[in-house]
């Protein structure tokens, strides 16, 4: 059974200290000099779309701190992802990480995130919102701050209409979910050699012996770690060049930065490692105060753990997919081609 | 003078290519040469040649000023065998840059000098050895190729008919304002959008010069030419916020001499 995709009004009460639309970034942006940008938790904003339906690459909602409140005009199905928090509908708490299936005119809180920075709120359809370049993600400095306020309505055009079962009643889906452990005191980050690591006489040790503590002045550019450096020695000028997202800077200061996803070209400062792919998602998560350590791993096990990681959200969406057929939920249409083995999105 | 006869031209082998990993997921190209004209020529070419062929893998590509950041799918290539297709790629396509394409456009940027808009043209000058009029008379003869788009979109132009170099500033800016035009070495860049920069301020253009609600947000792109034509002060208000676009689709070509004279 599948029905037509009918619009629903989503109405924001309250919107946290700074919520916006959000997905997993923009493509082929860089070499107009548009950094990606999208969700700094790209492991967390794919779960949410893939456990109601969606392709990942489907706009969803990124929430950062305080309560963030919603009612539908329709019954929606929808997804929360992201640090641990509190998700109450209509005051009773309901879990993350799973197909949420509200009724209509339910509300529902989202409260107490803790231990990081970010919740994913993914809803079963497609999301109206303005795009740049392709995508729903923000980019503030060049005036597309995509920022919901509280009182605003969102529309949401979902195929969903309500679900029930005979045998089922919530929670309804036992799906192999893949959440991150934030529990931790001190995150553990994985870290590959970066260009300028060989010059850098002790930097090895230093980040793998040391903690560091992430600093107020962090944003989407980058993390800037308080913590012991040491600076290369006899480097030439470094003219501006592009930097992968997970560089470590240290500038003239005695700071450490990890650039994130809205970083754009640097000059003259040595990069002495750069988290390895599978860790970028954790890092997106770190809030000011966070103690982290490092440790260096080779190419091949930082590709190796990435694919794990893929290989984990790939089971999830089949079972999801298999689920959703099988019940007549709505799947995306995109969602079927993106579980063929191509390059997976950054 | 222009970019056109860069010394790629005289090419006869491909150029060695360095390329480095920079994490998992990256690689970054550099083309082995003294001359660093010849290094951005080829660079850009390179750049263009990666555009066309799209390397089985590759998600996205950064222009530096003298280098190519190529982002990856590290699940679909290793660094090693794309550094292998980017080496097939230019062996193939070479790297001599081919006749000016005829999509380049010239763009007539006005801008305003004075003392809040121009606050380090008496330093440019000072360290050139020349008056702020002859620095502007140089930087208005030049006709400048954008060699990539920088922060948010910004033109980064090479090709600044100055005697010598222009030094950054010792403590670069918080906040530029938007439309500034600014100079280092032999480069020059506009500033699009509010943000901190660390090249000397010389003018301001009062046009728009990155709009996101046009499509697409800016009318140039990597490749086009670019001069600059000082307009009074009092030309501002006539001019602010327009959307610039380009004054022509580019230099007259040989063929079409004498042609093209009519046109807008």
């Amino acid at each position: 059974m599948t029905f037509p995709e009918h619009p629903i009004s989503i109405k924001v009460s309250e919107a946290g200290w700074l919520s916006t639309f959000q997905d997993l970034g923009r493509e082929n942006s860089e070499f107009m000099g548009v950094p990606c940008g999208g969700a700094a938790d790209q492991r967390s904003a794919a779960a949410a779309n893939i456990l109601v339906g969606n392709s990942r690459k489907a706009a969803c909602l990124e929430i950062m701190g305080g309560r963030f409140a919603f009612t539908a005009t329709h019954e929606v199905m929808c997804a929360v992802t992201g640090v641990p928090a509190e998700v109450t509908v209509n005051g009773d708490p309901v879990a993350m990480w799973e197909p949420l299936c509200l009724p209509a005119g339910a509300r529902v809180v989202l409260s107490k995130a803790s231990g990081g920075m970010r919740n994913y709120l993914a809803f079963s359809g497609e999301l109206e919102t303005a795009r740049f370049m392709g995508s729903a993600a923000p980019e503030s400095r060049m005036g597309f701050p995509q920022q919901l306020a509280p009182g605003q309505t969102v529309t949401l055009h979902s195929r969903y209409r309500g679900f029930t079962h005979p045998f089922l009643t919530q929670p309804l889906f036992r799906l192999p979910v893949p959440v991150p452990d934030f529990s931790p005191d001190v995150w553990t980050i994985d870290v590959v050699d970066g260009p300028e690591t060989d010059r850098t006489p002790g930097i090895r040790k230093l980040l793998s012996s040391s903690h560091y503590t992430v600093g107020a002045k962090s944003n989407h550019v980058g993390l800037r770690l308080d913590g012991p450096v040491v600076h290369p020695e006899g480097l030439g000028e470094i003219v501006s060049h592009g930097v992968p997202i997970g560089a470590f800077e240290i500038p003239h200061g005695d700071e450490l930065i990890i650039l994130g996803r809205s970083r754009t070209l640097t000059a003259g400062y040595p990069i002495v490692a750069v988290a390895a792919k599978a860790s970028l998602s954790m890092l997106g998560q770190a809030s000011p105060g966070r103690k982290m350590t490092f440790r260096w791993i080779g190419n091949d096990q930082a590709v190796e753990q990435y694919r794990e990681q893929q290989r984990g959200l790939a089971h999830l969406e089949d079972r999801v997919h298999a689920l959703f057929a099988a019940v007549g939920l709505p799947v995306s249409a995109s969602f079927a081609a993106v579980s063929s083995p191509s390059p997976a999105a950054a | 003078m222009t970019t056109h006869t860069a010394p790629a031209g005289r090419l006869r082998h491909p150029p060695e290519l360095e390329a480095e990993p920079f994490g998992d997921s990256a690689l970054m190209l550099r083309i082995k040469h003294d001359d660093a004209d010849f290094r951005r020529a080829a660079g850009s070419r390179l750049r263009d040649v990666l555009l066309e062929v799209r390397p089985y893998g590759v998600l996205d590509i950064v222009a530096g000023v003298e280098s190519l950041l190529v982002e990856f799918d590290c699940l679909a290539v290793t660094h090693e065998q794309l550094a292998q297709t980017i080496r097939l790629a230019v062996a193939g396509n070479g790297l001599e840059p081919g006749a000016p394409s005829a999509s380049r456009s010239l763009f007539v940027i006005p801008m305003v000098v004075s003392e809040e808009f121009s606050p380090d043209l008496p330093d440019v000058a000072e360290e050139l050895g020349l008056s702020p009029e002859a620095v502007l008379q140089q930087f208005q003869s030049s006709v400048l190729t954008i060699n990539l788009l920088a922060a948010a979109m910004a033109p980064m132009m090479g090709g600044v008919r100055f005697p010598g170099q222009v030094s950054r500033c010792v403590e670069p800016r918080t906040n530029v304002e938007p439309g500034s035009v600014m100079v280092a070495g032999t480069n020059a860049i506009i500033q699009p959008f509010p943000g901190p920069s660390g090249w000397k301020v010389i003018g301001r253009t009062p046009l728009t010069i990155c709009d996101i609600r046009q499509n697409p947000a800016t009318s140039y792109k990597p490749g086009d030419l670019v001069r600059f034509e000082v307009v009074p002060e009092h030309g501002w208000s006539r001019l602010e916020g327009q959307f610039l676009r380009a004054s022509s689709d580019g230099p007259p070509s040989d063929g079409a001499e004498g042609g093209n004279n009519d046109l807008p």
